[in-house]
């Protein structure tokens, strides 16, 4: 039993690899937002980080593992509190760790239970081990492990850590954290559920995975689409995102009980796929929310026309990531949810009907979250960087930019050569779900479902042919324009305003807010100061939010238990040496008592 | 519960026959400008002249009376006042001209009537953009009730619209008070262009009794090159539409000289 | 001034005279300014009502030459606009004004001296170059503003707003009114009291026999006439034939916002009715250039009040049960713009939108003028304080309007309709009327040439657009439009 074994198989350096693109631009971007103090300790906390994720991608024994994923958790713990060192952020580090906590406690006793009790930690004795397992004790490790990985991922219900957390840190940290740490953290899950656990002989597991992260989908993206700043919002949306991956999991281990090893496969693939052009696509949102930090000094979301300001390699990268994260073609976020929402429409292969009904279910929590997370990621970008520019901004560097830039394109490129690139996971696919689907999850050109009969699309083909569409648009354009065109100031009824009136983003989002109301159990007060009567108004003061209720309703309630218990056990700590020594000495009598009867 | 569409059904049809056939126009026995019967006028008499309010009624330096029609706020006081008849009570409010010249009666006046040509794609449908630049409601009251079942205007092809980006005429009521001044502009650069603009009310065309002062401009003169004029306090919707046609060319413009000629 | 029961106080005293009339139980009702004589310090003239007392107070308070007094709008917050008037248009200083803003000239108005002193020249339009709206501080970016006007969709008066919103309901909302203001006030120095009437009667058209009757009988008091009671009686029924058809515009338009189609075009074409009944009988269909000071012009033609009149009452008067008996307009009318007593009383509500929040007080009953005290009506009052109880105070009156027009008409006296009279230089008269839309004053100043010196008016429509923005903030945005049409003002009222 060595600690050091160290292999990367194919999903590990595909996800890593693509992590490691938007973590290390984020390590040249993030001296834009620190000063220089801040940024040396938080450099060395993202060392600490990312040698916590390349452990957690590689190391093959359960004791080094767990090492590096605290140190993992650490090392993102360290780089938010370098960045803001207040008591809010304080406590958002620390309800982090404390839920990281329940999630490495579950990992503990998976990892303690499938050591075949403790006699060997390597990973590759897991899965023969596992095998010997009952059914029950197969689902409980796969429940532990879902919680334990859960817990990072942002599954229900424990994404709350999320918002306060990023928005303590800045959007370099985002970019390491929803990027490597998130695909660190899935990788985990994944070979746990697919690697570890065989075949289950029951559908229990399957479809639980599959409706918790449907869930936590639709409450994560209903929960980003309310939020007014940058790092909160992509931080809800990463959650949704590796949820969407999670369901695709609990999918492959539907398939795989009905020996549907292909889907099986497709699903697999498709969840690696997804979560690296999230990881690229999220990146390039986070590094972008630098840009606008460095430029207004803080994180709103608001109409500055910053855009337009910050130049057309921003805008492009900006623009690119958007798109994929609201899945529009030609990006890769397009590509996978189109492959997601096949995957599940092959569910009729099925015969077990709960399977077949989860499968639906999954569909239609996955249309809407794919509603919603459109209308997020328009409001990202449209409230988010366009607007009218006649406030002055300060510049943002041009690492920002070229950075923004920089994975926009990979995004395009990814996508656009996705039928070459995903031949990379040929081995994992074979290994892991016995069955070689990127083989046929594309024909010459084309990205297709298994079968080229079913369903096709295709990001290279568009991509090459709609910029040649558009030239005859354009050609109209220029060779058919008579008159001068005519720019008029803008129409508001008679008189001019300032760009106060345009949309924020909390009424972009107002309607939703009323409308699923029942989710969000929004708060709102206004608060007027009058100068003497009540008449003559000073001040309008107006603030709104919306119930997180796992906090409010889980959480709380736990912590004040937890309180409550430990004040009346503080009642043992009395300081009191004759209370101590009569303790001790009933203690004496029990044990002579249930040793005597 | 009252059945509003059976109620309505029921009532039949209340709009009028006029402009399209003959017939009544709904302004039985409304007061229009006093008539001037120059014949009958004294010299050296200046009773009307000093019962007008608006100064309408002047008298130059030969001692000729001088009447501007443009100027006229309809209140019939000089035809109360006038001892011999010259200014008497009329019926004539249809004012719509196209030129203030021709609200003027001056004696031995040449002026000919004018006539513009708006383009021939308008006539059918017309859109109306209203702004109220400092009116005493009274237009609008008459504007709105256009909008009633009684004188529909919008069966004429005439529509009011809320955006001056789709609008054709301007319609401006009010003497253009200072604030309204630089609104009123606004709107008029955001209408696309052709464009033509209507003076509504005596205050519009020439600021009546309630232009000039510290807060008014009189009328639209130098703010906004107009194309007709109607004059009345308020004009009443049966002269609104008549200038409406008369714009339209779809009618001949009856006034001239400040005299409406019904032959015409 | 007669016509009033008159005090002189000095400056100090302002606060003790109001705080002794609100101790009574009744309220101010307006103030003015005016310059006795040019480049001394103005005198203002405060208009309070006692409870249950005809005749109104009138406290006369000289200033002293740096024009600066105590503000008593925390005592009366219902005089907070007419200070902020005085000073726009005085350039008097009220001390701890708590709205120190502009008002009635708006932000960017340079001048010399103040618009009404009489050192001001004549004709000159006054400088102006248009500087950012003064609002409350607002303490979120997030809320998004919504100016809407001064030009406004549709046939409507100019006015601006602001609405404070997050998508579905109004967290604050501003208007900004006064882009109509034509300096009426000044346009009645110098002219003669039958020229002023025919002014008065185009400072709010659709308010024209309201205001003529006011300014007349301002004068006629000033000058101590005593016009003969067939005028009177006249003037009554031009009054009321005014508040009908201004009553109908208003349901007719309230059907409008709440998209009762049918409902509306009745509306609209039953006031057209009474204005072509109108045009019958004075020869104008708002019944202008009738009225003046001594009685009537002409003697208006009685045939289509005795006959037509009848046939169109049975007509509005099914209207309107049809209207009552509507749920689904009603529906939209209930809770909307709710204004609570003790705001309706503080900030000077008047007319049917103070009835409607169960403040009963009507100038035809309380302060009877015309020949008012010979009729047998009632006022009605209601409590809800909603768009509802508005539309039903309305519907209320309209049903009075047709009884005192009924009984004024069989008791008609034979006579003349007009008195001669010479006006009395130096003389002042206060004079009021109920209109349509509430409780209007015009206080008249004669000088010595016996041409006006001075007019002030008062109209119903700047009290209700003072009280208007308390009931429109947390409303919805969809009932806006139902609670603006609800109150019924109009701007050229309130912005002379």
């Amino acid at each position: 039993m060595t600690l050091y074994n160290y292999t990367l198989n194919g999903a590990a350096l595909w996800l890593m690899g693509f992590g490691l693109i938007p973590a290390l631009l984020a390590l040249f971007t993030a001296r834009s937002v620190h000063d220089k103090k801040t940024h040396y300790y938080w450099l060395f906390s993202a060392f600490i980080t990312l040698l916590g994720t390349v452990g957690v991608f590689g190391l093959q024994n359960a004791i080094a593992f767990f090492i590096a994923w605290e140190l993992m958790s650490f090392g993102v713990a360290a780089m938010l509190l370098i960045e803001n060192k207040n008591a809010e952020s304080g406590s958002a580090v620390l309800f982090m760790l404390g839920i990281l906590e329940v999630g490495a406690i579950a990992l503990i006793l998976a990892f303690l239970l499938l050591s075949d009790h403790g006699s060997n930690f390597s990973f590759s004795n897991f899965s023969i081990y596992a095998q010997t397992l009952s059914n029950h004790e197969q689902l409980g490790i796969g429940i532990l492990l879902l919680i334990g990985f859960g817990a990072k991922l942002g599954l229900l219900p424990f994404y709350e850590w999320l918002p306060k957390a990023y928005a303590s840190g800045t959007g370099a940290t985002g970019a390491i954290s929803s990027g490597i740490v998130l695909n660190a953290a899935f990788f985990g899950l994944m070979r746990g559920l697919i690697a570890w656990l065989p075949a289950s002989n029951t559908i229990t597991l399957g479809v639980i995975v599959v409706i918790i992260s449907v869930f936590t989908a639709i409450l994560t993206i209903l929960n980003a689409f309310q939020q007014l700043e940058w790092p909160k919002l992509l931080s809800f949306s990463s959650a949704e995102n590796a949820s969407i991956s999670v369901m695709l999991l609990g999918v492959a281990l539907l398939f795989q009980q009905a020996n549907q090893h292909n889907l099986a496969s497709l699903a697999g693939i498709v969840a690696l796929i997804h979560l690296a052009g999230h990881s690229l696509a999220k990146g390039a949102l986070f590094i972008a929310a630098d840009g606008v930090y460095c430029s207004e000094k803080n994180y709103l979301i608001a109409q500055n026309g910053l855009l337009k300001k910050f130049g057309i390699l921003f805008g492009i990268g900006a623009l690119f990531g958007a798109m994929s994260l609201c899945a529009m073609p030609p990006q890769i976020g397009f590509v996978s949810e189109w492959f997601m929402f096949q995957t599940l429409f092959h569910g009729f292969y099925l015969q077990d009907l709960s399977a077949r009904l989860t499968l639906i279910f999954a569909g239609v929590g996955m249309a809407l979250t794919a509603a919603i997370a459109l209308a997020t990621f328009v409001k990202v970008l449209g409230v988010g960087l366009l607007g009218i520019d006649n406030k002055p901004s300060n510049p943002i560097s041009f690492t920002i930019k070229i950075a923004v830039f920089i994975l926009g394109l990979c995004i395009l490129f990814f996508s656009a050569g996705l039928f070459y690139w995903i031949n990379a996971l040929q081995l994992i696919a074979i290994k892991w779900f016995q069955f070689n689907s990127p083989v046929v999850m594309h024909h010459g050109l084309l990205l297709v479902p298994l079968s080229a009969h079913f369903a096709f699309i295709s990001p290279t083909l568009l991509i090459i042919f709609t910029p040649l569409l558009a030239l005859i648009p354009i050609g109209f354009i220029i060779f058919n324009c008579r008159t001068k065109i005519k720019r008029a100031k803008i129409w508001n009824g008679g008189l001019q305003h300032d760009h106060n009136t345009a949309t924020t983003s909390l009424t972009f989002s107002n309607a939703l807010r009323y409308f699923y109301r029942f989710v969000y159990l929004p708060k709102h007060e206004v608060k007027r100061e009058y100068r003497g009567k009540p008449y003559f108004l000073k001040r309008v003061s107006f603030h709104q939010e919306t119930t997180p209720i796992f906090t409010k309703y889980f959480f709380n309630p736990v912590i004040s238990f937890v309180n409550s218990l430990s004040n009346k056990v503080r009642l043992f700590q009395s300081g009191n040496l004759n209370f101590y020594n009569a303790v001790i000495g009933i203690l004496f009598i029990l044990i002579l008592l249930s040793v005597l009867f | 519960m009252p059945l509003w569409t059976l109620i309505g059904l029921k009532e039949g049809c209340a709009t009028l026959d006029w402009p399209e056939k003959t017939g009544k126009n709904g302004q039985e026995d409304v007061l229009g400008m006093p008539r001037f019967n120059p014949e009958k006028c004294l010299t050296n008499c200046t009773r009307c002249v000093d019962a007008c309010l608006p100064n309408a009624i002047t008298r130059d330096e030969n001692n000729n009376l001088k009447v501007d029609y443009g100027s006229c706020i309809n209140c019939q006081l000089c035809t109360e006042v006038c001892p011999t008849g010259a200014m008497t009570k009329s019926e004539d409010w249809a004012f719509g001209v196209f030129d203030k010249k021709d609200l003027v009666w001056e004696k031995n006046s040449q002026h000919k009537i004018k006539k513009t040509e708006i383009k021939k794609d308008f006539k059918q449908s017309l859109h109306i953009r209203h702004v109220d630049a400092g009116s005493c409601n009274g237009c609008e009251s008459e504007l709105i009730a256009l909008t009633n079942s009684i004188y529909d205007m919008e069966r004429l092809g005439i529509f009011f619209t809320p955006s001056p980006r789709k609008a054709d005429l301007l319609l401006v009521t009010g003497p253009v008070t200072y604030a309204m001044h630089d609104a009123l502009l606004t709107t008029y650069e955001a209408m696309p262009k052709p464009c033509w603009v209507m003076a509504v009310g005596t205050c519009a065309v020439s600021g009546g009794s309630n232009g000039g002062g510290y807060a008014c401009n009189q009328g639209l003169e130098n703010i906004l090159p107009v194309d007709v004029y109607l004059p009345g306090c308020p004009p009443n919707p049966a002269a609104l539409i008549t200038a409406f046609q008369l714009f339209l060319g779809k009618i001949q413009q009856k006034v001239s000289g400040g005299q409406q000629n019904d032959t015409l | 001034m007669k016509g009033v029961i008159e005090k002189n106080i000095s400056p100090n005293e302002i606060v003790s005279m109001c705080e002794h009339v609100y101790a009574q139980g009744d309220r101010m009702q307006m103030a003015y300014a005016w310059y006795p004589e040019k480049n001394t310090a103005p005198e203002i003239i405060y208009i309070s009502s006692i409870k249950d007392q005809r005749p109104f107070h009138a406290y006369r308070c000289q200033l002293n030459n740096d024009k600066k007094i105590t503000s008593l709008t925390n005592a009366s917050p219902l005089l907070g606009w007419y200070e902020r008037e005085m000073q726009d248009l005085f350039g008097i200083s009220f001390f701890d004004h708590p709205e120190n803003v502009k008002l009635v000239l708006h932000e960017g108005v340079q001048s010399e001296y103040a618009p009404m002193d009489p050192n001001y020249p004549r004709e000159k339009l006054i400088s102006f170059s248009r500087q950012p709206w003064q609002l409350a501080e607002m303490k979120n970016p997030e809320l998004q503003l919504l100016p809407f006007g001064p030009v406004r969709a549709g046939v409507c008066e100019s006015a601006e707003f602001q609405y404070l919103y997050a998508g579905e309901s109004i967290l604050h909302f501003d208007e900004r009114l006064f882009f109509k203001h034509r300096g009426m006030e000044k346009k009645f120095e110098g002219l003669t009291p039958e020229l002023g009437a025919i002014l008065a009667q185009r400072v709010s058209g659709v308010g024209s026999v309201a205001h003529a009757l006011a300014f007349s009988q301002a004068v006629e008091t000033a000058c101590d006439v005593e016009i003969p009671l067939r005028a009177k009686q006249w003037r009554v029924i031009l009054a009321e034939l005014e508040r009908l058809y201004n009553h109908l515009h208003y349901l007719g338009h309230l059907c409008h916002t709440t998209t009762l189609k049918v409902g509306e075009a009745q509306g609209k074409i039953l006031e057209e009715q009474l204005k072509q009944l109108n045009a019958q009988v004075t020869g104008s269909r708002f019944l202008r250039d009738i009225i003046t000071p001594g009685g009537l012009r002409r003697e208006p033609n009685i045939e289509p009040v005795k006959y037509q009149l009848k046939k169109l009452q049975a007509d509005i008067l099914k209207y309107c049960n049809q209207l009552n008996n509507t749920n689904s307009h009603i529906d939209r009318l209930i809770g909307t713009g709710l204004l609570t007593n003790q705001v309706a009383f503080d900030e000077g509500a008047t007319g049917p939108v103070a009835r409607a929040s169960n403040i009963a007080t009507d100038f035809r009953l309380k302060h009877p003028y015309a020949s008012y005290n010979q009729n047998n009506f009632i006022i009605p009052v209601l409590e809800a304080g909603d768009a509802f109880a508005r539309m039903q105070i309305r519907i209320a009156e309209i049903t009075e309007s047709f009884l005192i027009v009924e009984q004024t008409i069989s008791s008609l006296e034979n006579g003349f309709i007009f008195r001669e009279f010479k006006t009395i230089p130096l003389s002042e008269g206060l004079g009021w009327a109920e209109s349509a839309r509430g409780g209007l004053f015009y206080a008249i100043h004669i000088d010595t040439a016996g041409k006006l010196a001075r007019v002030k008016i008062k109209s119903p429509s700047f009290s209700n657009w003072r009280v208007f923005p308390f009931t429109v903030d947390e409303t919805n945005m969809m009932d806006y439009a139902i609670n603006e049409a609800s109150f019924g003002s109009t701007v050229a009222g309130c912005d002379r």
